[in-house]
């Protein structure tokens, strides 16, 4: 190929271009001394607010300068870049069992040291040190906010033709045979996303299961097929209340067909409402706690970390990524987030809760509590498509059978670290 | 000038040599080397010998996305064939607006399997159902995707629906190398219809038949697109690929040594499939 050489002066130049602009931007990188500090968090619905965070932060801050990215999937991979061992500085994930796992792997570091934690509720901190595989000394992770699981109900179509929150379990049964009568669905279910399946479950699941099951499971203290039978019994007959073929729609199915008025409650957990709310804005959404005791004063509320903040082994600059936190944590910015994503603060102060949590509100302030049952399954075992599974069959005894012989199979090195452990440090107790 | 040649053809081979090495077996035999550890895909791991392999075969999980898998490869790769062969004999006679069809037939395979998959959702979950009431077809009441024993149908039609549009071209490209004269000489010898295409044609384009074959069974092993956007393995895990379960276990649960295991046995398996494949088929060609 021959170039005139208008052509070759051009080629050169554009090569030359290249060249200078990768030299250019080496020295701006030696030159100027900001700490760079990466925060890799899971939860993409919220990626406006953290775009709003990180061009404020960065606004306000010359020494340090920030990266925040929400991708999609963000678990799979921070996964993924760990096994290049690429670490960001910063994580925002779950309260659940990848943080026992991270925890579990040395790849957290221990925050402890940091002042902020003084303001953050220690009932949250409890249920982080709880997801710890063994007892590990130290703090792992900032609880930044939490969601809650139980009933979301239509709080227009309730007053309409008076219907009381119910209390109890055959309250609930009661009302939803009342609501039926009326010629409306109770429920609308969105099973075909397997995970959906998990919400009734572990609401129903924490007052009805002792809340350290799967630790006693794995201490061989006792077996689900006990635990879980009534849990297992009682779902299964909130399935009728729902609408036909349940296992043909998803998650975003039933948002969108509960927002329409099309059901009169679904069961899933204040992360749902922006959802809700974004296909019908004028809804009147409210909640109440998931009855699923005989006594109304047995009732707990399901709640769990949402979203904490966890610093990385190889984070090279903790005092940095503290002032990320603080920046994170300030009330203004906590309660952005709070409003944009209906969620409940897991710091103490005078923030002002979502409309939608009023029927939980007094759980949430009296510390009727607790964490969700399925932060301690392992994600392989797949727990979501067993329960699916199980109310396509409804077979309780196969899938209770099933339940206890394939924790065994996937836990077996938790369960050989939890056993060393206990041989270890068991006389102390 | 015959060592320049050489050195020409070796400058070309090295490059491409080097980076398959660093970006195939590289990353293969260290997915090999996983295999025999409880790795989680982070931190610590310990060696464990051949648990993981003696674990795959006591799986019930594993087994049936194998047996998923095998039925689903079966069933499409037959239904594919078939009716792109048809397709092919219709697109190749003398038909109006042939390039039209041929263009519109090989649609499908320019679009991303998610988004096919994505619309083919809706029209499992809403449309058909409205269909199935309006005519009053009890089996088409309820959706597609919802029935355990019915999901794998769903996933074979968007398959065959794309797959189609390839195997299509292949066979139109096949029966054109087919010379005039064979027909001409079937003609005189009174060969039509049937007869002709079970005589002739077939015979003559049996490579393509077997390109194909190896196509589709190669793409239907490794199903993941459509599952990942129709059904993501569920209902109760009946449509769980062997891909989607690899990938899902690896990557997000935490069995990466174990599904490397499962990896790998899938891959030897792949290999021996398609040799036995191409050695069966090669026996079998024509030449003129």
């Amino acid at each position: 190929m021959k170039l005139g050489l208008p052509k070759r002066l051009l080629l050169v130049l554009c090569c030359a271009s290249v060249v200078l602009s990768f030299a250019l931007t080496g020295c701006a990188a030696k030159d100027d001394q900001k700490i760079e500090i990466e925060l890799v968090q899971y939860k993409p619905e919220a990626a406006v607010y953290f775009d709003k965070v990180e061009e404020a932060f960065n606004s306000t801050h010359s020494d340090i300068h920030l990266t925040i990215s929400s991708p999609n999937d963000a678990t799979t991979i921070l996964r993924t870049r760990f096994i290049r061992e690429d670490y960001p500085d910063i994580i925002g994930i779950g309260g659940d069992i990848n943080y026992s796992y991270f925890v579990d792997a040395g790849i957290l570091a221990d925050v402890s040291d940091y002042p902020g934690l003084q303001n953050i509720n220690q009932g949250y901190l409890d249920i982080l040190e709880a997801l710890e595989l063994i007892p590990t000394d130290g703090i792992y992770g900032v609880p930044y906010v939490a969601n809650a699981a139980g009933i979301l109900y239509n709080k227009d179509m309730f007053e309409e033709h008076n219907w009381k929150i119910p209390e109890t379990w055959d309250e609930l049964l009661a009302l939803c045979d009342e609501i039926r009568a009326e010629g409306i669905l109770p429920f609308y279910f969105g099973f075909k996303d397997t995970w959906t399946c998990l919400a009734p479950w572990n609401a129903m699941a924490v007052e009805l299961a002792p809340a350290d099951t799967a630790k006693m499971v794995n201490r061989g203290e006792t077996t689900f097929s006990v635990e879980y039978r009534e849990l297992s019994e009682k779902y299964i007959q909130l399935l009728p209340y729902g609408q036909d073929d349940p296992f043909a729609y998803g998650y975003n199915d039933a948002c969108t067909a509960f927002a329409r008025g099309e059901s009169a409650m679904y069961t899933i957990g204040s992360y749902a409402a922006p959802q809700i709310l974004s296909v019908n804005p004028d809804m009147n959404l409210d909640s109440f706690v998931m009855p699923a005791c005989e006594n109304a004063s047995d009732n707990v509320l399901n709640s769990g970390v949402d979203l904490l903040f966890a610093v990385t082994d190889s984070c090279e600059n903790k005092e940095a990524a503290y002032e990320v936190l603080d920046f994170l944590l300030d009330d203004e910015n906590l309660q952005q987030y709070i409003d944009a994503q209906t969620a409940i603060p897991c710091k103490n102060g005078d923030f002002k809760l979502p409309s939608i949590l009023d029927g939980m509100s007094y759980y949430i302030t009296e510390g009727l509590m607790l964490d969700y049952q399925d932060h301690y399954y392992p994600s392989e075992m797949a727990v979501d498509a067993q329960l699916q599974t199980y109310l396509i069959e409804k077979d309780i005894d196969a899938f209770l059978t099933k339940f206890d012989t394939d924790w065994l199979r996937y836990n077996r090195d938790i369960i050989r670290t939890v056993q060393a452990y206990e041989a270890a440090h068991g006389d102390k107790e | 000038m015959r060592n320049e040649r050489k050195r020409t053809f070796m400058l070309i081979t090295v490059p491409i040599l080097l980076l398959f090495i660093c970006f195939n077996t590289v990353p293969l035999l260290r997915g090999v080397y996983y295999s025999f550890t409880n790795f989680k895909g982070f931190g610590r791991f310990d060696w464990v010998g051949l648990r993981n392999y003696i674990d795959l075969f006591s799986d019930a999980r594993v087994g049936r996305s194998y047996l998923f898998t095998f039925m689903l490869t079966i069933v499409t790769t037959i239904v594919v064939n078939v009716i792109s062969l048809i397709l092919a004999l219709a697109l190749n006679s003398k038909i109006r607006a042939k390039s039209f069809f041929r263009g519109a037939y090989f649609l499908p395979n320019i679009l991303g399997a998610l988004v096919v998959g994505y619309i083919f959702n809706y029209f499992f979950t809403y449309l058909l159902p409205a269909f199935g009431k309006l005519v009053g077809i009890e089996a088409l009441q309820s959706s597609l995707l919802s029935n355990p024993s019915s999901a794998w149908i769903g996933i074979m039609i968007v398959c065959a629906w794309q797959g189609i549009a390839m195997n299509t071209i292949i066979y139109i490209s096949g029966l054109q190398t087919v010379p005039a004269d064979v027909y001409e000489a079937g003609d005189i010898d009174g060969a039509t219809g049937w007869k002709k295409f079970i005589h002739l044609t077939f015979p003559l384009i049996i490579p393509f038949v077997s390109i194909n074959m190896v196509l589709s069974v190669k793409n239907y092993l490794m199903v993941f697109d459509q599952v990942m956007a129709l059904t993501k393995g569920g209902p109760a895990q009946s449509t769980e690929s062997i891909s989607y379960l690899i990938y899902n276990n690896g990557m997000s649960g935490g069995q990466f040594g174990f599904q490397s295991a499962n990896a790998v046995v899938f891959f030897i398996l792949i290999v021996v499939i398609s040799v036995t494949q191409l050695k069966i088929s090669g026996k079998k060609e024509e030449q003129l």
